[in-house]
C-alpha cells in the first residue's frame, strides 16, 4: 500500500482526524498540544489521532497529501481544514464548532 | 540562526505584501501578514501561498512559522479595533 492509501485509510477511521506530533494524552510540540485542546473545547469526544513522529512516512507524506508543511493538521470528513492557527481562528469565531458538529 | 528579519524578508521577497511584522526567538516565529493577493483565497489557500513563497526554507530553516493572514481591509478594521481599545 503507498503512502497516500495509507492516510486515505487512516481518514476513514473517524469523521475527525488529527496527524499530530505525540497523543493527545501526552503531546510532544506546543502546537499539537494547542489543537487537541480546541478539539476538546469544541465539545469533541470521539477523534482519532495519528503520532507522527512514530511513522516518518506518514509524517513526511501528509505534508504532500494536503500541500502543507507543518504538523499538526485536522482533518474533518476526510477533507483537510487546517493546522492550529486556522483551529483557533475558526474556534473563536464559531466556525469550527459548525464544522466539527455537522 | 534566522532573525525574525530574516523571515520577514523572505516573505516580502516571496509575495507581494502590503504589511509585514515578524517576531520571535529563533526557532519559533510569530508573522502577521497583510496581503491584497488574498482577498480569493480562503484561509487554507492564504497559509499555502506563505509556504510557497518560503520554499525549501520552511523545511530547513524554519521550524515553526505561526501565521495571521489579512487582507488590507481586514488589516484596516483589526487597527481601527486595537486604536479603539476593543
Amino acid at each position: 500500500m503507498d503512502i497516500k492509501d495509507r492516510i486515505d485509510t487512516e481518514l476513514t477511521r473517524s469523521p475527525v482526524v488529527l496527524f499530530m506530533k505525540g497523543t493527545p494524552t501526552f503531546p510532544q510540540c506546543g502546537f499539537s498540544s494547542r489543537a487537541v485542546q480546541i478539539l476538546q473545547a469544541c465539545g469533541v469526544q470521539d477523534y482519532h489521532t495519528i503520532n507522527v513522529l512514530e511513522d516518518q512516512h506518514i509524517r513526511e507524506g501528509i505534508k504532500q497529501y494536503s500541500n502543507w508543511p507543518t504538523i499538526p493538521q485536522l482533518y474533518v470528513n476526510g477533507e483537510f481544514v487546517g493546522g492550529s492557527d486556522i483551529m483557533m481562528e475558526m474556534y473563536e469565531s464559531g466556525e469550527l464548532q459548525q464544522v466539527l458538529g455537522g | 540562526m534566522v532573525t525574525p528579519e530574516n523571515v520577514e524578508r523572505y516573505i516580502r521577497e516571496g509575495m507581494p505584501c502590503e504589511h509585514v511584522q515578524v517576531s520571535g526567538d529563533g526557532h519559533h516565529f510569530e508573522a502577521i501578514i497583510v496581503s491584497a493577493r488574498f482577498e480569493s483565497l480562503n484561509r487554507v489557500q492564504r497559509h499555502q501561498a506563505v509556504y510557497r513563497a518560503l520554499g525549501d526554507r520552511m523545511r530547513e530553516e524554519i521550524h515553526a512559522l505561526s501565521m495571521q493572514t489579512l487582507t488590507p481591509e481586514q488589516w484596516a478594521i483589526s487597527a481601527n479595533a486595537e486604536s479603539r481599545g476593543g
